[in-house]
C-alpha cells in the first residue's frame, strides 16, 4: 500500500507533526547539509541526490554526549536523563538508515544494552527518501543494500512528480501517513520501475564475493604499506562514516561530566597502551583494521558487511584515497599471493 | 551475562579498605575494595568468576581495567594490584582505606573452570600479571573446589625477590601437600632458595606432564611468547594452553571497538583465550 504526500504541502505536514515530535530533516547549513530539527525558518534540502555530510548516526550516537554526572560532595557518579522525546526522522538515505540497524547489532547487543542509544532510537520514527538518481560515489548495490532498501526505516518515500510516495513498512509509519490519500496501482507500478531503473544505474563497484577471505589471506602483505602511504590519518572517513561506532570516554572535570566522544582507529593514540606498546603503531595497521573490522570483522561477527555503501569516505577524503578503489586491488592482490 | 537494566557505565561505588605495597619498589600496590551497598556484592559475587577482570574509575583520572586477583570465598572485597605506570595508576597509588572509588564489573569471561574440571592445573605466571593467576589458585584452594581438580602446580617468575608479589601467602604455599610451587627470579639473590633464571626455561626444567592437564600462561609479553612453545614442546596442544590478553579499553563491553582484535572484543569474549582460538585471531596484538 502506498500513499500520496503532496509536495507542496510538506512544510504543513511537517508543521503538523512537530506539535507532538521533535521532527529533524536534513537542512542546508553555509555549505553543507545536515539533519537538524525543523521549524518555520528551516531550508529543507530533499532534493540534493547527496546525503547530508554529517552522517545521521549522531542524531541516536551524538559526537559528544554526556553520560553521566560527577558529585564531588558525595564523590560518586550520578545518571543523567537521556533524551527521549519521541522523534521524527524525515528524509534519510536508505544507507543511513541501514546503518543504524547496523549499529543495533552493536549498541542493543543481548549481553550489553548501550542505553544512550537504546532511548534515542526507540522513541524515533525513521521515514526514509529513496534516491532516484544515486550519485557517482556510492555503491550501496555493490554491498548489498539499494537506494529504494527498507532496511532501519519506518517508511519510505519515493520522490516522483508533485508527490512523494510513501510505503509504509511498520505500524509506526503506518500512524504517521494512513490518513493521507492512497496511490492508484498504476502509480505504485511507476514508482516500482523509478525504484528498478535507479537499482539498475548502478554498476558494482568491486566484487564482494570471496573479498573477505582475500583480506584475510593478505592481512600480512605489503599492500597495506602501498595502500597507506598517501593516508593523513585524519579519521574523517571514520568520524562521517554511518556504521563507525568507536568512542573514547573521558572526564571534563570543571563540568563534572563524564563524556563520550566519537574516536577513530585512524590516530596512533587510540591503541596506544601505558605500557609505550602499540599494536597499529603505523597508518599500514590502521588503514589495515579500518577496512579489516568493515570488510572481514563484521562478516564473522554478523555475517554482514559493516559498510553501507554511502560514498562519505570516497568523496571527503582530503587525500582522495578511494576505498573501493582499495578493495578492487586488495582483490588482485590475492592472485598474487597465491601465484608467489 | 547480562546487565540486568542498570546502565554498564555507571560505575558501583565502592570503597579502599585496605592498601598496601606488594613490591619493595613501591611499583606495585594493592587496594582492596568493599562494596557501599550489599546488594552490589550480593550481584558482583554471583556473577565472578576468576580471570574476570574490572574497569577501576577515578573521576578526572578517568578508567582503567585491572585483573581481579582475589577468590570470592576470601571475603567481602575485591582486591586489585596496581602497577604505577600512567595517570591513573598514579592516582591510584595515593588512595587511603575510606577513600571512594568506583568500579564496573565483573567484565570478561574468566577462565573457563567448568571445562578444566577434574584436570590437573599449570599455572604459569610472571610479573603482576600474576594477580588473575592468584585468584586462581586461591580459588582452587578452598576446600570445596580443590576436590573439583587434579594437581594444582604454580610456576611463578619476576625480576627479582622484591618483585614478587603476595610473598606472605606465596611463602605458606611450600608447605602445602595439595600443591607444587615452583618460584623464579631472574638473577641471583642471596638467601634465594628456590629457581633462578626466567619462566620458561623453568617451565622447561619442571616440565608438567600434558596429561589431562591445562595449562594457563600469564605474563609480560615477552614471556608468554617464549613459554607458548616450550608448553607445546611439552605435549599440551593448543586447546589445553590459556593465556589472558590485554589490550586498551574503555568501554569493557564491546561497545567501543578499542579492543577489537579480528573478530574478538578482548574486553567481552577475553580477556582469556585458548592459543587455539589465538591462532585462529589476525596477528594484530
Amino acid at each position: 500500500m502506498m500513499y500520496l504526500l503532496e509536495k507542496k504541502k510538506i512544510n504543513t505536514e511537517l508543521s503538523a507533526w512537530a506539535k507532538d515530535y521533535e521532527v529533524i530533516t536534513p537542512q542546508k547549513v553555509e555549505n553543507y547539509t545536515q539533519f537538524l530539527p525543523f521549524d518555520e525558518s528551516s531550508t529543507l534540502e530533499l532534493t540534493n541526490p547527496h546525503n547530508t555530510r554529517y552522517p545521521p548516526k549522531a542524531l541516536f550516537f551524538p559526537q559528544t554526549e554526556t553520560m553521566l554526572t560527577y558529585n564531588s560532595r558525595l564523590g560518586r557518579f550520578e545518571e543523567t536523563q537521556v533524551r527521549d522525546e519521541p522523534r521524527i526522522i524525515f528524509g534519510i538515505r536508505p544507507c543511513d538508515a541501514s546503518a543504524f540497524a547496523l549499529m543495533d547489532t552493536v549498541f542493543l547487543s543481548e549481553d550489553y544494552t548501550d542505553p544512550y542509544w537504546k532511548t534515542k532510537r526507540e522513541s524515533a520514527i525513521v521515514v526514509g527518501l529513496g534516491c532516484n538518481n544515486p550519485p557517482q560515489t556510492c555503491f550501496c548495490t555493490t554491498v548489498g543494500g539499494g537506494p529504494f532498501n527498507h532496511e532501519g526505516l519506518d517508511a519510505l518515500l519515493t520522490d516522483h512528480g508533485e508527490f512523494f510516495f510513501v510505503q509504509v513498512l511498520t505500524e509506526k509509519g503506518r500512524a504517521l501517513f494512513e490518513d493521507l490519500p492512497l496511490a492508484s496501482e498504476e502509480q505504485v507500478n511507476e514508482i516500482k520501475k523509478i525504484q528498478k531503473k535507479a537499482s539498475d544505474k548502478m554498476a558494482p563497484a568491486f566484487e564482494t564475493k570471496g573479498l573477505k577471505q582475500k583480506l584475510d589471506i593478505i592481512f600480512e602483505s605489503s599492500y597495506w604499506e602501498k595502500i597507506a602511504e598517501s593516508c593523513l590519518g585524519c579519521g574523517i572517513c571514520t568520524f562521517l562514516c554511518p556504521t563507525c561506532f568507536c568512542f573514547d570516554i573521558v572526564d571534563e572535570v570543571q563540568r563534572k561530566k563524564r563524556i563520550r566522544n566519537w574516536d577513530t582507529c585512524m590516530f596512533r593514540i587510540y591503541s596506544q597502551e601505558a605500557s609505550g606498546h602499540n599494536p597499529r603503531p603505523s597508518n599500514r595497521e590502521r588503514t589495515r583494521q579500518r577496512l579489516m573490522h568493515k570488510y572481514s570483522y563484521w562478516l564473522d561477527q554478523i555475517g554482514e558487511i559493516g559498510c553501507t555503501g554511502c560514498g562519505r569516505c570516497v568523496r571527503y577524503c582530503p587525500v582522495g584515497l578511494d576505498i573501493r578503489a582499495m578493495l578492487r586491488i586488495a582483490s588482485q592482490q590475492e592472485s598474487e599471493v597465491i601465484h608467489a | 551475562m547480562h546487565d540486568n537494566g542498570h546502565n554498564p557505565y555507571k560505575p558501583i561505588p565502592m570503597h579502599v579498605v585496605r592498601a598496601y605495597y606488594e613490591s619493595n619498589d613501591h611499583s606495585l600496590k594493592t587496594l582492596e575494595l568493599t562494596f557501599d551497598h550489599h546488594a552490589d556484592q550480593v550481584e558482583f559475587f554471583e556473577k565472578f568468576n576468576p580471570g574476570q577482570f574490572c574497569q577501576l574509575s577515578i573521576f578526572g583520572k578517568g578508567e582503567a581495567p585491572f585483573g581481579v586477583a582475589s577468590a570470592a570465598w576470601e571475603g567481602d572485597f575485591v582486591r586489585f594490584t596496581i602497577q604505577k605506570l600512567g595517570s591513573f595508576t598514579q592516582y591510584a597509588h595515593t588512595l587511603q582505606p575510606g577513600d571512594p572509588i568506583g568500579m564496573r564489573g565483573p567484565l570478561g569471561n574468566g577462565f573457563p573452570l567448568l571445562d578444566w574440571l577434574g584436570k590437573t592445573l599449570v599455572i604459569i605466571g610472571g610479573g603482576c600479571a600474576f594477580s588473575t593467576l592468584y585468584a586462581l589458585t586461591k580459588h582452587v584452594h578452598h576446600p570445596q573446589n580443590r576436590q573439583d581438580f587434579e594437581e594444582l602446580i604454580v610456576i611463578y617468575g619476576a625480576r627479582t625477590s622484591g618483585l614478587c608479589m603476595y610473598k606472605h601467602d606465596i611463602q605458606s604455599w611450600h608447605q602445602r601437600d595439595d600443591m607444587q610451587i615452583h618460584q623464579a627470579i631472574d638473577v641471583p639473590e642471596e638467601d634465594w632458595d628456590h629457581h633462578v633464571g626466567y619462566v620458561p626455561d623453568v617451565v622447561k626444567e619442571v616440565a608438567p606432564s600434558p596429561d589431562n592437564a591445562v595449562a594457563v600462561v600469564c605474563g609480560p609479553p615477552i614471556m608468554t611468547k617464549f613459554t607458548l612453545p616450550v608448553l607445546v614442546e611439552l605435549g599440551f596442544p593448543p586447546e589445553n594452553i590459556f593465556t589472558s590478553l590485554e589490550k586498551r579499553m574503555k568501554c569493557g563491553i564491546g561497545k567501543c571497538g578499542r579492543c577489537n582484535i579480528g573478530s574478538k572484543y578482548i574486553c567481552k569474549d577475553g580477556p582469556v583465550f585458548s592459543l587455539k582460538e589465538l591462532q585462529e585471531l589476525p596477528d594484530d596484538i
